[in-house]
């Protein structure tokens, strides 16, 4: 018989014991989840170290706005006759020939894409995010709202919650295949002239027009249609999500009020909704920002030499033209151009700038949803 | 009750509102439907170009067989494994070698490695030098500042010189001084640096010496093949031009076949007889292969009586050929010959009865194309030989890209998420989360752009650190390969991992542990009995959907795997995973871009997509399906 003194020493040191093996494996733990943390931190300073020099610089205004404003162009490097080394884009590097003359220049190198800003990438991908944003955000908060509001149990709900749900788990490239497929080779055009790798034309009886499935080629638009397919699901959940959370409460009173059904939507629910679709899309937008492999056959160019609406008459033509975009331009240099000195500066600046670019924006979606649901209780 | 009171019909108004407030439901639900429109979009397209390789590939599988080119391959596969065998070999030799003269290898690299240490650090103002004087008139200035920038460089490159441990100091010091001294003009090596590079040279020849029997019996054995290499090229060489002739016919009938059916649907009478008369006049010839064939294959009995005669010889030759070596690194590629000569002599003794057996009459079924689409493991293109599209390469470099991802990600990210949830204090969780939220939001090419221009160079150089050249495939020989690609794809997926392992532990009642602990359990004892357990089919959904991340990821392969389309040497074992790869994903972003539409070669990237397709929403239904039983 064990006397109760045993048992109680016993557990005691069977305590101690138990504490430093406690102690142990909590510290294992934590030892990897902050090493998660440090290599997630000394990767963002690894960019923000290279890449920062790029952007910021000594003197006022303490930003390079010519690398943000110009266009992107070769880089050309090479030195005079004192023996000077110079670095300049191509359309500067032409006006010194033309001054100096061929004669004067020595050591010539020249780096694709490494001279100029990065205008035309940062002004597509605006382009493509703010396309997509719309028309995700028109198509899915109409969805959204059926799904909330009006759908009851039905097959055609379940087909509807089966597909978003799929839909969210398509890898991206097969959204790149999509895309090409469907928008840059099949959607339907109006057209005097059908293309011969048309699908379908069906006339339209008006002068020679011609309804003619050939798509809209790699263009803006069909870089945001694919890519606000991507998104549409995350969208439609993120909505549906907001949307009910307006308490029932409001809803039933303003039905109760003879309201209709639409009535009580407009009034009642959307605008208290509004708030939070429009936090939740922004965490979309960091993920359309970013995208790369939707793009690459539907929308984006390495080089172009013109902004979007530069030469472009009308928005239908800015619409059908390819764009350059930053992750794209990324993809490009990393995998295109080789690491030197002299091309570091664009490569580590690009990836600084469009990295910046994407924390604002997951950051403030961020912030904007901790304050949204401290403020909405209801 | 007055009869008057029942309710009135509605008025036209509300009428109208009843109307309008329908048309706003179908609208809304038509937008809802959408989503299911564009999933049977992206089903119905990926099936519409991606169902034509099929045939497709029968078709060339099919020129494949009537030209002949199979049968050449039968005896070709045979002279890569002869080739092969002798590469390896001499490897084998040069590695003894090598190894026996190892100090004097060591001492020549290390004074190399000296010398281009400064050359490189002086290399740009030599290059301004030399592009300089080679102009018709210099620039004197120019050349001056050549030589001050020289000057200035010259001792700074003095500084972080590689270690030399198999020089004498003095002999170092002997180097340096010797290219201190050195004037911008002059290229030459230091005399030491020469001087070592002969007595490498001396050494080298000395143990040769006693080698020579093995150099002897790899000329041998290389020679045993000339017969077969002199064959395979001739029959080749032949039937290619068959080859081309077939497929230009092809493409013949095909504009043939356009025309007609442009001319069925011509408007005027005039237009269809003219389509019709440009469609009887393209009518092609069917280039004539039978009588080729004949003659490739007359030369069959001689073809097997040589294999007969080379199984024979290289039998004998492998009784002569043991070798005595005494490097491990020449010893560990001496039994790789080892084990793979008798493996090629069972090949070459069966040839001779697949020779007799080949038949180019033999159709080439559907099911023939599938199969070898799915069970190849050649994925070849653009080649002027014949195209092959296996998919086995891209699908093992996908798989073992996600198996390293998840052997990092999956303990890395549940471990977080149970020390985030279970342990850390609320100040932790405020830092920790957002921090590996925000990983979440790195675009995945700037991932790999870090991948090729960082974690590359770093962990290559981590690998050839001495101390670690016990791991087996260290030091890796390329920085872009299958584990940098896993590294950064686990970075990648767990937040993913994270954020669902420590939603689903979240989700137990906290009735559990309060439980629990009641029952006087400690609180390690309730987290890893009594939580963890109750949130387990959670976290299996998380890895699952981890891993569906992981294998559906595209712009971190492509830029960080290494693109080489080749099944890894599973020989090398764990090494295997140090070697560069192609994927699934990789595969169609890099080449859709440059293939014709339409082409055999566009409908396999598409047949790669509906693989790619099925296998992550196969991932994502069961993850979900786990996720359902989690309903506590």
């Amino acid at each position: 018989m064990i006397s109760e003194e045993t048992l109680i020493r016993k557990s005691g040191k069977e305590g101690k014991r138990g504490k430093v093996f406690d102690r142990l494996v909590r510290s294992a733990f934590a030892g990897i989840t902050y090493a998660i943390v440090l290599v997630a931190l000394l990767l963002f300073g690894k960019i923000v170290k290279d890449g920062a020099p790029t952007l910021f610089t000594s003197e006022a205004p303490f930003i390079n706005v010519s690398f943000l404003l110009d266009k992107n162009e070769t880089l050309h490097v090479f030195d005079d006759a004192q023996g000077v080394r110079h670095k300049l884009p191509a359309s500067k590097y032409a006006e010194f020939i033309k001054q100096n003359g061929e004669d004067s220049i020595y050591n010539h190198h020249s780096f694709s894409y490494s001279g100029g800003g990065i205008v035309g990438p940062i002004v597509g991908t605006l382009l493509l995010t703010v396309g997509s944003i719309l028309l995700a955000l028109f198509f899915g908060v109409s969805a959204a709202i059926y799904l909330s509001e009006y759908a009851k149990e039905s097959p055609f709900i379940h087909a509807v919650r089966l597909a978003i749900l799929n839909l969210a788990g398509v890898p991206s490239i097969v959204f790149g295949l999509f895309g090409f497929s469907v928008f840059v080779l099949a959607v339907p055009v109006i057209t005097a002239d059908p293309s011969s790798r048309s699908l379908l034309t069906i006339p339209l009886f008006f002068g020679d027009y011609v309804m003619s499935f050939q798509g809209w080629n790699s263009s803006l638009m069909a870089g945001c249609a694919t890519l606000a397919c991507m998104i549409l699901p995350v969208i439609i959940t993120a909505s549906e999500e907001s949307l009910k959370a307006v308490p029932q409460g409001f809803r039933d009173a303003s039905l109760a009020l003879g309201a209709t059904r639409w009535q009580t939507i407009r009034r009642c629910v959307l605008p208290y909704s509004m708030p939070g679709i429009l936090t939740s899309s922004l965490l979309a937008i960091t993920r359309v920002a970013g995208e790369t492999a939707p793009i690459m056959f539907t929308a984006a160019v390495a080089a172009k030499d013109d902004l979007p609406w530069e030469g472009a008459d009308g928005p239908l033509d800015v619409l059908s033209s390819q764009v350059q975009a930053l992750p794209y331009h990324i993809y490009t240099l990393a995998a295109r151009i080789p690491n030197s000195e002299y091309t570091q500066q664009a490569q580590y600046g690009s990836v600084f700038v469009f990295l910046l670019l994407v924390a604002i924006l997951s950051i403030s979606s961020m912030v904007l949803r901790a304050k949204m649901r401290a403020k909405l209780k209801w | 009750m007055p009869k008057n009171s029942t309710p009135t019909a509605p008025s036209a108004f509300s009428r109208k509102g009843f109307s309008f407030d329908r048309i706003f439901k179908y609208f809304f639900a038509s937008n809802a439907g959408l989503t299911i429109v564009i999933l049977l979009l992206i089903i119905g397209f990926l099936l519409k170009e991606g169902l034509g390789f099929f045939p497709g590939y029968q078709r060339e599988l099919q020129i494949y067989r009537i030209t002949g080119m199979e049968y050449i391959d039968i005896s070709r596969k045979n002279l890569t494994s002869h080739e092969q065998l002798t590469s390896v070999m001499n490897r084998a030799y040069f590695a003894e070698i090598n190894g026996l003269a190892d100090r004097e290898l060591q001492r020549s690299t290390e004074s190399s490695a000296l010398i281009s240490h400064i050359d490189d650090f002086t290399a740009s103002a030599r290059d301004q030098y030399f592009e300089t004087i080679e102009d018709a008139n210099p620039a004197p200035a120019l050349i001056e500042s050549a030589k001050q920038k020289y000057a200035a460089l010259l001792p700074l490159a003095m500084k972080d010189l590689p270690l030399t441990p198999h020089l004498s100091a003095g002999e170092r010091q002997q180097i340096i001084d010797a290219m201190l001294a050195r004037p911008i003009d002059n290229e030459d090596t230091p005399e030491l640096v020469n001087q070592l590079a002969t007595e490498y040279a001396t050494v080298r020849a000395k143990f040769a010496t006693p080698l020579e029997p093995m150099r002897a019996a790899i000329d041998e054995f290389e020679a045993l093949g000339a017969d077969l290499s002199t064959s395979v090229s001739d029959m080749s060489s032949s039937v290619q031009v068959i080859k081309e002739e077939l497929n230009t016919a092809d493409i013949i009938e095909r504009d043939r076949k356009t025309l007609i059916a442009a001319a069925e649907s011509a408007k005027t009478p005039e237009e269809r007889a003219r389509l019709m008369a440009e469609a009887q006049t393209a009518i092609s010839t069917v280039p004539d292969t039978a009588t080729p064939l004949k003659e490739l294959l007359s030369g069959r009995e001689d073809g097997q009586e040589m294999h007969r005669s080379m199984h024979e010889k290289i039998t004998d030759w492998s009784g002569k050929a043991s070798i005595a070596l005494t490097q491990p690194e020449a010893q560990r590629l001496y039994q790789v010959v080892e084990k793979t000569l008798p493996v090629y002599l069972n090949e070459l003794a069966a040839t001779p009865k697949a020779l007799a057996a080949w038949d180019a009459e033999k159709p080439v079924k559907l099911g023939t194309a599938i199969s070898s689409f799915l069970t190849g493991k050649n994925w070849i293109t653009g080649g002027e030989w014949q195209d092959f599209y296996g998919i086995l390469p891209l699908f093992v470099g996908s798989l073992m890209i996600a198996i390293v991802a998840l052997i990092l990600a999956v303990p890395a990210g549940i471990g977080a998420a149970i020390y985030t949830n279970q342990f850390a204090s609320e100040r932790e969780q405020k830092i920790i989360k957002p921090v590996i939220e925000f990983i979440q939001a790195i675009p995945s090419v700037v991932l790999g752009f870090i991948g090729i221009f960082v974690l590359g160079n770093a962990l290559r150089e981590l690998s050839t650190s001495p101390s670690l050249s016990w791991f087996p495939g260290f030091p890796m020989d390329e920085r872009l390969n299958i584990f940098t690609a896993g590294c950064l794809l686990a970075l990648m997926s767990i937040p993913t991992i994270f954020s669902l392992a420590e939603d689903a532990i979240n989700n137990v009642p906290g009735a559990y542990s309060e439980a629990s602990e009641a029952l006087g359990a400690s609180k390690l004892q309730t987290t890893f009995r009594v939580v963890v357990p109750a949130a387990f089919s959670g976290i299996l959904a998380a890895v699952l959907l981890g891993f569906g991340r992981v294998i559906g990821e595209t712009m971190v392969v492509l830029l960080v795997a290494g693109n080489r389309i080749k099944i890894p040497d599973f020989s090398a074992g764990i090494g295997a995973f140090f070697q560069p790869a192609h994927t699934m994903t990789g595969i169609i972003a890099q080449e859709l871009g440059e293939v014709p539409l339409g082409s055999v070669h566009y409908r396999a990237l598409f047949v790669v997509g509906i693989l790619l397709f099925t296998i992550v929403l196969g991932i994502n239904a069961l993850a979900h399906r786990f996720t359902r039983n989690m309903k506590h």
